[in-house]
């Protein structure tokens, strides 16, 4: 799906382009922190949706809430594990898929990243990144932040997956470290400006973990999602899943959200109603209402992932497949 | 109503029907389909102290081993015994939030948390704490780390605690128990009188008593218990029977003289599975075999790991 898309679905005026804001802050030992989108570039007067206006945004998706349907489900399931073929892998040592294996196996050289989550090197963006996920959670659940700094950091003291990174921030010179705790900052202060509060009876789950199997337990498709709120195994759909992103928009962000509403549809009877991607750096919200097409597209192209990763296996290679790569379908969007 | 609380509505109708939950519900609270004759549960305890004590004699003087579910579990998948944990025990929010979720959802079913356990946590967890410094008593343990936490720290385990009991709150129909379910507590425990030892040990998140028909004004009977096991990842489609048993087989060594449950329900939320086992007399003997399967492989190597 290009970045051309139109702004429809994310308050932004009908017919504008999205452009991927430029990388451009300061640069220092950490890394560069991407520039302050102060407002959308090319769009005089946009201001982030805030309160109720956002929780309206991702409420009202402008169409029927799909209803649960086991007959969907065993379709997508169905063209998954006859597309896949069969299994390289068992049970006892399965394939597990998730959005960052399928955005590398799928990705031309150019655009692969080098490492997954949890291998890539310590930077500002990512000190960034682990620091607003912790922050937003605090907010969904308590309805408040303190000092964003000293929260997040001690948020992070009880994971202890996150021991390397704490360790990299406390060794950060002076002044990188003044500039994350400013972003951090910033960007919590929009959080807690902008983000609504969620009522109780939507039952609001943050880093909610979902996992499928499929193929007789071969293949697992996993994720975890910011938040999901909504009562989940009802006839109509009722849950809304949210990603919450501190940087740059990327092509592929969409692509997760497929991803999510394809897993969350194959382990209930009624797909989510709606995905979307909040951007804490300008507030910018990407809502896509979840559709039969939306869910085939994600199911194609999990196929096109999974066989992608079985085939790069067999060669030894980083995978690739000509076409599917989301860096390039975006720049073609822009250079079209 | 303006047109987004019209659409959105779904989103709010908490007290919504939820068919999956109602059909676990009426899988779980059921009657009772079979009972265990007392001459297959002493059959089954006979043979565990039979084969245990000679299995483990090779162990070394000392040496402790633990079986539990995730034990089975893993090994049923070919993942091997695991290692001895090297690092000292210390808390974190995955380690606390079983125990205050289930409080929350305690607290829901009997306090004004109508809108399930995300909102109970906070108030919960601050009860607890509050009680051990009035007392010294820890109901959870986890007190006192709790107390000593920065806010963005207790969050962190508020959050963790709230989103793990929100998928359990879903799954079932509270209401419909007319008997309040067992949340929680002490696990059953076994320990194999064996020259090492050998400790089984279930851990079920909910315990819920079944009941029959009340006649004459009479309160109902009670025909039996069930159990509700929460487990991670996905459901292994292979001896999930025997797995769940095993909380039934724990349930049936540690007190001889409470009935033996008559069922056990299996809740992968994760992957949105669940099953339902009844227990029989052949499937308490599938999970004992379960177990000693489980104790050669310990032992096979070299007796340095436990499982819960």
């Amino acid at each position: 799906m290009a970045m051309t898309d139109t702004g429809s679905r994310t308050g932004h005026p009908t017919g504008t382009p999205f452009p991927t804001v430029p990388a451009g802050g300061p640069v220092t030992a950490g890394g560069r922190l991407p520039a302050v989108p102060a407002v959308v570039p090319g769009v005089p007067g946009w201001k982030p949706l805030a309160g109720r206006a956002l929780l309206d945004r991702l409420r009202v998706t402008g169409r029927p809430r799909p209803l649960a349907d086991p007959d969907r489900v065993d379709r997508l399931r169905r063209s998954i594990e006859d597309g896949i073929g069969p299994a390289v892998t068992t049970p006892d040592r399965p394939l597990v898929v998730t959005k960052g294996h399928l955005n590398r196996a799928l990705s031309c050289d150019a655009h692969r990243e080098p490492t997954g989550f949890g291998d890539r090197p310590f930077s500002l963006p990512l000190a960034v990144g682990a620091l607003v996920d912790v922050l937003f959670r605090q907010l969904v659940t308590t309805g408040s932040v303190g000092d964003a700094m000293a929260d997040g950091l001690d948020a992070l003291s009880v994971d202890d997956r996150q021991a390397g990174l704490l360790r990299w921030i406390g060794q950060l010179p002076y002044g990188d470290r003044r500039a994350l705790a400013g972003e951090v900052r910033r960007q919590a202060a929009g959080l807690v400006e902008r983000w609504p509060a969620l009522d109780p009876a939507w039952l609001p789950r943050t880093e909610e973990s979902m996992r499928v199997a499929l193929a007789g337990g071969s293949v697992e498709l996993a994720a975890r999602v910011d938040l999901a709120v909504g009562r989940p195994g009802l006839d109509v759909a009722s849950v809304g899943i949210i990603e919450v992103k501190s940087g740059s928009r990327r092509p592929e962000h969409r692509l997760d959200l497929g991803f999510y509403a394809l897993v969350e549809t194959l382990r209930r009877p009624a797909p989510p109603f709606v995905v979307a991607t909040y951007y804490t750096r300008g507030g910018e919200l990407d809502v896509e209402p979840v559709s039969d097409e939306l869910l085939a597209d994600a199911a194609r192209r999990t196929v096109a992932g999974v066989r992608a990763m079985q085939g790069a296996a067999v060669r030894g290679d980083g995978g690739g497949v000509p076409g599917a790569c989301a860096g390039c379908t975006a720049q073609a969007g822009f250079e079209g | 109503m303006s047109r987004a609380d019209e659409l959105g509505v779904a989103l709010d109708r908490n007290l919504q029907a939820s068919t999956r939950a109602e059909r676990i519900t009426d899988a779980l609270l059921a009657p009772p389909t079979a009972t265990i004759s007392p001459t297959a549960r002493e059959a089954v305890r006979d043979r565990l102290l039979r084969r245990v004590p000679g299995l483990v004699e090779e162990l070394p003087v000392g040496a402790q081993v633990t079986i539990g579910l995730p034990l089975l579990t893993r090994l049923a998948r070919g993942e091997g015994v695991p290692l001895e944990p090297g690092d000292p025990f210390t808390w974190k929010p995955a380690f606390v939030r079983r125990s205050l979720g289930l409080a929350a959802i305690e607290a829901c079913l009997v306090q004004p948390y109508r809108w399930g356990p995300s909102q109970a946590v906070g108030p919960v967890a601050d009860r607890a704490v509050a009680e051990w410094q009035r007392t010294g008593w820890r109901t959870y343990h986890w007190e006192p780390w709790f107390a000593g936490l920065g806010g963005g720290a207790r969050a962190a385990v508020l959050a963790e605690a709230g989103s793990w009991a929100v998928p359990l709150w879903v799954a079932l129909e509270w209401h419909r128990f007319r008997v309040p379910p067992r949340l929680g507590g002490p696990d059953d425990q076994w320990v194999c009188a064996a020259p090492r030892t050998v400790r089984l040990r279930g851990r079920s998140e909910v315990r819920a008593t079944l009941v029959g028909e009340a006649a004459g004004g009479q309160a109902p009977p009670v025909t039996g218990t069930a159990l509700v096991s929460v487990a991670g990842g996905v459901l292994d489609r292979r001896g999930w029977e025997a797995e769940l048993a095993f909380l039934a087989l724990v349930a049936s060594l540690r007190s001889p003289s409470r009935p033996v449950p008559n069922r056990v329900v299996g809740l992968w939320l994760q992957s949105g599975d669940h099953r339902v086992v009844e227990i029989t007399d052949e499937l308490l003997d599938k999970s004992a075999s379960r177990v000693i399967a489980a104790l050669e492989a310990v032992v096979s190597a070299g007796g340095s790991a436990s499982g819960r």
